[in-house]
């Protein structure tokens, strides 16, 4: 299994889905550093952080998972990949597993790239101008508690992602589904049933409310790890054809 | 020993009946084509035996596992190239390869040992996306040899290549259950490639395996034929049928019948011939094509057109 993981992470290199890991905690660095500059008077580090992870659990994160689901699935929908990959003498849901490893593996570092590339950002627009060096405590394992919880509750997005695009061999339906869930998620934001919907459970880990957090985290975690499962029983019996 | 066998093999999809109790027989160490039209059920029948898709009955052995029960010990016999390649064309020929190597918990020297075999080495830093057709199947090929299979698979090993690397494939091809100690199963629509590799053949046909021989069998079964080349073939017909032989309305052929002397047959017809004045410019003797073989014997009615007549 470990073999089948080290070689899809290999696959990754110079990959569009490497490029879209850099590429999605990157913009939203740019977009606090840039905010932060147009700003007036200080600001505490808790905004410019709670912000950053906000705009990742609200849309880049659902967006991210999509395009990164597709792409990760797609290099084996070449002619004939799946069926080079599904003759060799492994067990066929190892293959599926390792997939699917690397995507959260992936997802685990553009959470951590988001962190990262914000404390940058922010450290960045203090070089330019000190004036608005961030007041308060820059209190890390807070921030870090806050995006692992939404990787985690995010588990039922990735796997229904995943699931979609590597079923079907073509972009459109896994695009249509992200997109779709997360422009229901963006419009359902204020709605109780929303933190049912696989795409705002992330979000909902930045929630006041204990019991949307607890019941997000709870469905998003646990409702992933049954899904991945089924998922991995369909594509491993599947014929392709 | 068979390095494979499958016995009564069936798979339906839908209404359609796609491989129909086909039994292939291929001996180890020979190189066996097999052939039949597009949608005849070849690439169905090379995916019941790389496990890729479940026949619906019927039993497969390679290399004397039985393939049903124990996938994976079966796999580990075989290497495959399959019409298209399903290379990563972001990574280098070499990456790609290595990914394969990984996957079969292969030593890193054979990387080099099966780059040398197709002549791959001084490219296989570069990216796949940048390779040529021909350049993509010597690499296909080498990641069949990964790790010495007893038994290949190749799906149209020729495609895409030019001349000169379809006689190159041919002599690979030829020499390659020597070098290798393996059994190649060769599926291919070009036939004449295919007479020049095979020891065996195999014809699918509607989903049936129509005719299985060794391919020195075959050719001795077969009707010698005799070309003519004369003055007035209109004339030279007319005698010809009146000696009792069957000149070919489509060709300069006359088919003699089995076992016939062809030797004293030419003897004959040349005098008959000259004889009657007609000037004769050739007449020699010709071995039936694989394709005139295979053209008979698709050309009649399926199995399936018999069964329900």
């Amino acid at each position: 299994m470990i073999r089948v993981l080290i070689v899809e992470l290999r696959k990754l290199n110079r990959s569009l889905a490497a490029a879209l890991a850099i590429a999605a905690p990157g913009l939203i660095a740019v977009f606090t550093f840039f905010n932060m500059l147009r700003g007036k008077t200080p600001q505490p580090w808790d905004m410019w952080m709670v912000s950053a992870a906000g705009i990742w659990a609200f849309f880049m994160l659902p967006m991210s998972v999509t395009a990164l689901t597709a792409l990760i699935a797609h290099m084996e929908h070449g002619p004939r990949t799946w069926d080079h990959l599904r003759a060799l003498p492994l067990p066929r849901w190892t293959i599926y597993a390792a997939k699917i490893l690397s995507v959260f593996l992936v997802l685990a570092l553009m959470s951590v790239g988001v962190f990262a590339f914000t404390w940058a950002a922010v450290k960045l627009a203090v070089v330019i101008k000190p004036e608005l060096a961030p007041t308060g405590v820059f209190d890390a394992s807070a921030y870090l508690t806050a995006l692992g919880r939404m990787y985690l509750a995010a588990t039922l997005v990735v796997v229904i992602q995943l699931w979609i695009s590597l079923r079907w061999s073509s972009f459109v339906p896994g695009l249509v589904v992200g997109i779709g869930g997360t422009f229901f998620a963006v419009v359902a934001t204020a709605a109780k049933v929303g933190v049912f919907l696989p795409w705002q459970m992330p979000v909902n880990m930045l929630a006041t409310e204990g019991w949307r957090m607890q019941t997000a985290l709870g469905l998003g975690f646990g409702g992933g790890l049954v899904l991945l499962a089924l998922m991995l029983w369909h594509l491993s019996r599947r014929e392709v054809l | 020993m068979l390095a494979i066998e499958t016995r009564d093999l069936r798979r339906r999809f839908g209404p359609t009946l796609a491989v129909d109790g086909v039994s292939l027989s291929v001996p180890r160490g020979c190189v066996y084509g097999f052939m039949g039209r597009n949608g005849a059920g070849k690439t169905t029948t090379l995916k019941m035996l790389l496990g890729l898709v479940r026949p619906d009955a019927g039993t497969i052995r390679i290399a004397g596992r039985d393939a049903l029960a124990d996938r994976l010990g079966a796999a580990r016999c075989m290497g495959a190239l399959l019409e298209a390649h399903g290379f990563y064309a972001h990574l280098s020929g070499r990456e790609n390869l290595d990914l394969s190597r990984s996957l079969l918990g292969l030593k890193r020297t054979e990387l080099d040992r099966v780059l040398d075999i197709v002549g791959l080495t001084s490219d296989a830093g570069r990216r796949v996306g940048g390779y040529s057709l021909g350049m993509r199947q010597r690499l296909g090929i080498a990641r069949a040899l990964l790790g010495s299979p007893q038994v290949l698979i190749l799906d149209e090993p020729t495609n895409g290549l030019d001349p000169d690397g379809i006689a190159d494939m041919r002599e690979f091809l030829r020499t390659l259950p020597a070098r290798a100690n393996a059994t190649v199963l060769l599926s291919s629509h070009l036939l004449g490639e295919v007479e020049q590799v095979a020891d065996r053949v195999g014809i699918l046909h509607q989903g049936r395996l129509v005719l299985q021989d060794d391919l020195a069998t075959l050719r001795a079964g077969q009707a010698p034929q005799l070309r003519l080349g004369c003055d007035a073939p209109d004339r030279a017909r007319s005698l010809i049928l009146g000696l009792g032989l069957s000149p070919d309305p489509d060709s300069d052929r006359i088919t003699l019948a089995p076992g016939a002397d062809v030797r004293e047959t030419a003897r004959a017809l040349n005098c008959a011939l000259v004889e009657a004045g007609i000037g004769v410019h050739e007449l020699s003797p010709q071995a039936r094509s694989l394709e005139a073989i295979y053209r008979d014997i698709t050309a009649l009615p399926s199995p399936l057109q018999q069964d329900a007549a």
